[in-house]
């Protein structure tokens, strides 16, 4: 399951570190969902009334059964957090580490697959939703409300800037948002746009959906074939950048590990075209986007 | 990064896999391996026998002459610095083989084909997903053409190797095209395309490969600079990706999915980028500042556009004051229009600090201005300043 119950309560692995603690309050602050750490080496400590232990185990132990776990262990260490995290049985974690190595982040999907478990990211920025009050990552930074006031559309992206520009976006022409989240630029992701979008169809929250969508890989792609097997039947709205790197050498990694064109792979005029022709709203510009969304939504 | 065939292959016989006895040349000599032979330039690009880039010497006396059509010419904008000189494995059939990470099944596959040769994006293929949790290779069949013989020496003798270099070295490619077998039966790859993951680095200390350039492209100066900064420092990110471009507007953007937007409206409000670069994941503002100076170190800009989505992290007030600390340090001093278009943690004092520069003329916007109206402004500007100068 990627969208955590109202409820929700997670575990930090990795949170007494950099990303983590200067996250910590800012989820904190947002809504009280983060009920213990974990930092190999720090167990018995504390960190913003947060107990931390040594690991997953001792957590669950001392604080109950728990919903998942966010990470912001460095990426080298990343898979064996993982394996760790889902070998307690947790069914649900958040990556936020960028430049996880690609045999680490397809080892994580295979397990999670395996195990029955959700994976977002790597390199995800994290998840919102205004009416649930939950935070997890970095998301939205120390100020959330500021980019993603409660509504129905639900943001879905490969960035993690663009995830709060949307909402900003939507903010400025009196929309809001369901849930907004940073699925992560990666070459290999746990969960993509199709994944979340399938569970959105379910939301009682969520009218539409915006992905932002880059160049590289196929991602994009797999939402044209959910919507044309109606798979997918609520609206959806996408933009897709990178345009401009079509005029520029092939096989270049364009900030993202996974914006990245190979041979024909990941085009960014054939994500368009795929989209559109499965009944997207493909959207030129990101100013033209909310007129898009008020159409459907209305 | 992309290997050099010549490097992608000494990784392959390190893992058992047979190449062509061969040998690496850098300037006009004689090789100690005798004629005949095949001359193939170590360049990025594929196509090379379309390129040009292969010859073939039949006798001793014409080694120097054909060796000298390859080293120091360019092919496909690349300069050819190495030569690999191998020699000639007879064989009939020839095989595309490759491993490479799919987005698709999100995972590893393994690519087969019949008849490779220079033309296999044309031929049919067979794919099949390879598990990552496996101890074993996958059941794997035949492609149309890949005789009996030679698929059974490639499912028991060939594949597992591949398997184990490719995951063992951290690799998202491993292409050998053609996989060729002599009259003996006896497997060889008679080119390799390799790629390895940078993000893999910290676990191969042995990797020492020189830094170059992607392929079909020879970097520029401010190209190869703007990739030192973030050498043996991983506090955020700055210029690791970096092109040079025909246009007249410097571009600072943050934020690999903000930057791309920010280059597609430019482009849209019909400005035109000198550059494309970005700086993200909060680098310290020493990044910055040297960021800032290769981009403003190109001749003929008539804006500087620094621009980037509402950040999550990267810190607003300490990113753009690395920007000022570089602005004031570059000579003759800037007097182009700059349009900065920011917003995220600490934003208001960096707002606050930035307008209490007076020495340059700087416009200033916050979240209130979209990623595309800035481009709009940032193209007028840019065109006033053009002709009035």
């Amino acid at each position: 399951m990627l969208l955590l119950p109202k409820n929700a309560k997670l575990i930090g692995q990795g949170i007494t570190g950099g990303e983590g603690s200067t996250a910590l309050p800012w989820m904190l602050g947002y809504g009280k969902r983060i009920v213990a750490g974990v930092t190999q080496g720090k167990g018995g400590q504390e960190l913003e009334g947060v107990p931390i232990f040594n690991t997953v185990k001792e957590a669950v132990g001392a604080v109950g059964e728990v919903d998942g776990s966010v990470q912001f262990v460095p990426p080298i260490h990343t898979k064996r957090a993982v394996e760790e995290a889902l070998e307690e049985g947790l069914k649900f974690v958040l990556i936020g580490a960028e430049k996880v190595p690609v045999r680490d982040s397809a080892y994580i999907y295979a397990l999670a697959e395996k195990k029955g478990a959700s994976v977002v990211g790597p390199a995800s920025v994290g998840i919102v939703n205004p009416h649930r009050r939950l935070k997890i990552g970095s998301i939205g930074g120390g100020d959330p409300d500021r980019v993603f006031p409660p509504g129905n559309v639900a943001i879905l992206s490969k960035s993690g800037g663009m995830t709060s520009e949307l909402g900003l976006l939507l903010k400025h022409s009196g929309l809001g948002v369901s849930w907004a989240v940073g699925i992560g630029g990666e070459r290999i992701i746990g969960s993509d746009f199709g994944d979340f979008l399938i569970e959105l169809e379910n939301d009682k929250d969520t009218k539409a959906t915006l992905m932002f969508g880059e160049l590289g890989g196929t991602y994009e792609d797999r939402v044209a074939d959910l919507i044309k097997t109606k798979k997918i039947k609520k609206p959806v709205a996408a933009f897709i950048a990178g345009e401009f790197t079509m005029n520029l050498p092939s096989e270049v990694q364009f900030g993202h590990a996974g914006a990245i064109i190979e041979g024909e792979r990941g085009l960014p005029s054939t994500k368009r075209r795929l989209l559109k022709e499965s009944g997207a709203l493909v959207a030129e510009s990101l100013d033209e986007i909310p007129d898009l969304l008020k159409e459907v939504i209305k | 990064m992309i290997l050099y065939e010549f490097e992608g292959k000494e990784l392959l016989s390190s893992y058992g896999i047979n190449t062509p006895k061969g040998e690496v040349l850098r300037k006009a000599q004689t090789p100690r391996l005798k004629t005949p032979l095949i001359l193939k330039a170590q360049t990025l690009s594929g196509k090379r026998a379309e390129a040009g880039s292969i010859k073939k010497v039949e006798k001793e006396e014409d080694f120097k002459t054909s060796l000298k059509t390859l080293l120091g010419k360019k092919i496909n904008k690349e300069e050819v610095t190495t030569v690999l000189a191998e020699e000639i494995v007879d064989h009939d059939e020839e095989y595309y083989v490759s491993l490479s990470y799919d987005t698709a099944s999100r995972g590893p596959v393994l690519t087969l084909a019949a008849r490779g040769g220079t033309d296999v994006e044309k031929r049919e293929s067979l794919s099949f997903p390879v598990s990552p949790l496996a101890d074993t290779p996958p059941k794997i069949k035949a492609p149309a053409g890949f005789e009996k013989e030679d698929f059974e020496t490639f499912t028991s003798e060939v594949f597992p190797k591949l398997l184990k270099l490719f995951f063992d070295e951290d690799l998202t490619l491993l292409e050998i095209n053609p996989l060729v077998f002599d009259k003996d039966g006896k497997h060889f790859a008679l080119d390799a395309k390799v790629k390895i993951d940078d993000s893999a680095l910290a676990r191969h200390p042995a990797w020492d490969f020189p830094p170059r350039s992607v392929a079909g492209h020879t970097p520029t100066k401010r190209e190869v600079a703007a990739k030192k900064i973030d050498e043996g420092d991983h506090r955020g990110t700055a210029g690791s990706a970096y092109f040079d471009l025909e246009g007249d507007i410097a571009v600072l953007a943050s934020g690999g999915g903000a930057s791309l937007t920010a280059m597609d409206a430019l482009i849209a409000a019909g400005g035109k980028p000198a550059n494309y670069t970005e700086y993200s994941g909060n680098p310290p503002k020493e990044k910055v500042e040297k960021l800032t100076k290769i981009v403003l170190s190109k001749e003929g800009i008539n804006g500087l556009w620094v621009v980037g989505a509402v950040d999550n992290f990267t810190d607003i007030y300490e990113t753009l004051l690395g920007f000022i600390e570089a602005l004031r340090k570059v000579e003759p001093k800037p007097k182009l229009p700059i349009v900065i278009r920011r917003g995220g943690p600490r934003d208001k004092e960096a707002f606050e600090m930035l307008r209490k520069v007076k020495d340059f003329d700087l416009h200033l916007y916050g979240e209130e201005i979209s990623i595309a109206k800035s481009a709009e402004i940032m193209t007028k500007l840019a065109k006033k300043y053009a002709t009035s100068t």
